[in-house]
C-alpha cells in the first residue's frame, strides 16, 4: 500500500490525464490500475479536479462558433431513402401508363379518322368513275354525231361537185313506167370517170317489201348491164354509188326479189331515161 | 449565458456522438466548449487564434471519435487533451511564431487572469475562495502542466526548482483541487 501511496504522489497519474507521457510510461499507468483497482479511483477523481478547474476557468465562446460548428458537421441523413425511392417511382410508372392510355386514345382516333376518310374517298371514286362512265358515252355520242355530219358533208361536197359540173355530171332523169307513172328518180352519170350515182333524194319510187329490192340496169347497145341493187327510203340526202360503167344509152330500174337478178324482169320496171 | 443549452448524462452523449446525432453534436458543444474554450484561450492568449482552435477542436472530435475509449478516461478529458495539444502545437508553429511576439510562456501563465479577454465564470461559485486555497506556488506548477502542456522535468527547468518539489506541489494542488470539489 505504501507502494501505491508513493505511485500516486508521484504525479505520474496527472501526466497521464494529460497525456503527458511517452507510449512506454502510458502502459506502465495503464498495467499498474490493472494490477490495483484503487488507482483507476483516483484517475477519476484527478479527472474530476481538472474538469472542474477547467470550468472554472471557463470562457464563454461567441454565440456564432456554435453555429459554426453545427453547420460544419455531416449529420448522418435522417430521411428513409427506400421509402423515397418508392414515391420517386410511382408517379413514373404512372406516367407510363398515362402516355400509354394517351397513345391508345390517339391510335383509335388516327383509325377512326382513316376509316372516315377511306369511306368518303370511296363514295367520291364511285362518283367519279360515273362521271367518267357519262362524259365517255357523251364523248362517243358526240364522236358518232361528228362521223356523221362528217359524211353528212361529204356528201354535201360531192352533190354540189356533181350539180355544178354538168359537162363533167351527166344527169339523167328516169320518168315512171306505165306500171307506176308518178315515180321518178335522178341518176348523175360521168363516163370519164365511170361513175353511177343515184340521187337519193330525188327517188320517188313505190314502196317496196322486205323481200325485193330495187336494181338498176344500164342498156348499152341494146343489152341491159346490172349496176347494183339499192334500197329505197324516203326523204334521205346524198348520192349513192354504184358499179362502174364507161358507156350506157339508158338507165332503167326494176323491182327484183332480194340480192338482184342477172337480167331485168321487164314486167317489173318502174322507171326509165335516157342519157 | 443560453438558457437552452442542452445538457445530458456522458454515457447518452457518447452513444449519440456515435451514431452521429446532431441533437448530441448540440449537446457536446453545449457542455463543454466555455470550459475547452479557457483552456484554448490560456494556452493562445489570442480571442481570434482561440476562436479557430475551438473550431478545430471540436470538429476533429466529432470526426475522429472512433479512437475515444471510453474505460481510458472521461470525454472532457479526451478533448480538452485534443485541445490544448493542437494550441500548444499551433503555438510552436514556424507559421505562428513568425506572425507574433509573445512573450515568454511561463510569463504569459502568471498575466493570463489579468487579460481583458479572460472572463472568469462568476457563475461557479467560490472562484475566489478556490484561489485563495490554491497556493500560488502550487497553482503555477499546476497551471503550467495543465494549461501548457509541461512535463514535471520541463516544469523544473523553467521554474529553478527540483524535480521532487515540482512533483509534491503538483500533488498539493490537486489534493486541494480534490477536497474542495468532492
Amino acid at each position: 500500500m505504501e507502494d501505491i501511496k508513493a505511485y500516486i504522489e508521484s504525479g505520474v497519474l496527472e501526466l497521464y490525464v494529460l497525456r503527458n507521457l511517452t507510449d512506454a510510461e502510458r502502459r506502465e499507468v495503464e498495467d499498474m490500475c490493472l494490477k490495483f483497482p484503487e488507482l483507476n479511483t483516483e484517475l477519476s477523481q484527478i479527472e474530476n479536479c481538472l474538469l472542474q478547474y477547467s470550468n472554472v476557468y471557463s470562457v464563454e465562446p461567441p454565440i456564432a462558433s456554435r453555429d459554426e460548428f453545427l453547420s460544419s458537421m455531416n449529420f448522418e441523413v435522417q430521411a428513409e431513402p427506400p421509402q423515397e425511392t418508392a414515391i420517386v417511382k410511382l408517379p413514373s410508372r404512372d406516367k407510363s401508363i398515362r402516355f400509354y392510355k394517351f397513345a391508345f386514345a390517339a391510335s383509335v382516333t388516327l383509325l377512326l379518322i382513316s376509316l372516315f376518310t377511306i369511306v368518303n374517298l370511296n363514295k367520291e371514286l364511285k362518283e367519279s368513275k360515273n362521271e367518267i362512265i357519262a362524259l365517255q358515252s357523251s364523248n362517243q355520242k358526240y364522236a358518232s354525231q361528228v362521223n356523221y355530219i362528217g359524211k353528212e358533208l361529204q356528201d354535201n361536197k360531192k352533190f354540189l361537185q356533181v350539180y355544178q359540173n354538168p359537162e363533167e355530171y351527166k344527169l339523167v332523169t328516169l320518168k315512171g313506167t306505165p306500171k307506176a307513172p308518178e315515180a321518178s328518180m335522178k341518176v348523175a352519170f360521168n363516163n370519164g370517170k365511170q361513175e353511177v350515182l343515184i340521187d337519193v333524194s330525188s327517188l320517188n319510187l313505190p314502196a317496196t317489201d322486205a323481200n325485193h329490192q330495187y336494181q338498176l340496169w344500164a342498156l348499152v347497145d341494146g343489152k341491159p348491164i346490172d349496176l347494183g341493187v339499192f334500197d329505197y327510203t324516203s326523204g334521205q340526202p346524198g348520192l349513192t354509188q354504184m358499179k362502174s360503167i364507161g358507156k350506157a344509152q339508158a338507165f332503167a330500174v326494176t323491182l327484183e326479189k332480194k340480192g338482184g337478178s342477172k337480167t331485168p324482169t321487164l314486167t317489173e320496171m318502174v322507171v326509165m331515161g335516157g342519157v | 449565458m443560453r438558457k437552452d443549452n442542452i445538457k445530458i448524462a456522458e454515457h447518452e452523449l457518447i452513444e449519440g456522438i456515435r451514431r452521429k446525432d446532431r441533437m448530441a453534436a448540440e449537446a457536446l458543444y453545449d457542455m463543454y466548449s466555455a470550459a475547452i474554450f479557457g483552456v484554448i484561450i490560456r494556452v493562445v492568449q489570442n480571442q481570434e487564434l482561440a476562436e479557430d482552435l475551438l473550431q478545430d477542436t471540436f470538429v476533429k472530435a466529432w470526426n475522429s471519435f472512433t479512437s475515444y475509449d471510453e474505460s481510458k478516461g472521461k470525454l472532457f478529458t479526451w478533448i480538452s487533451n485534443i485541445a490544448r495539444n493542437s494550441s500548444i502545437d499551433k503555438l510552436r508553429s514556424k507559421d505562428y511564431r513568425n506572425h507574433s511576439n509573445i512573450d515568454k510562456i511561463e510569463n504569459n501563465v502568471y498575466a493570463i487572469d489579468e487579460q481583458q479577454f479572460v472572463e472568469i465564470n462568476s457563475d461557479s461559485m467560490g472562484v475566489r475562495e478556490l484561489v485563495e486555497k490554491l497556493k500560488p506556488q502550487d497553482k503555477i506548477i499546476l497551471d503550467l502542466i495543465y494549461f501548457k502542456g509541461y512535463t514535471h522535468v520541463e516544469v523544473s527547468d523553467e521554474l529553478h526548482l527540483p524535480l521532487g518539489t515540482v512533483k509534491t506541489r503538483l500533488r498539493c494542488a490537486i489534493n486541494t483541487l480534490k477536497s474542495f470539489f468532492n
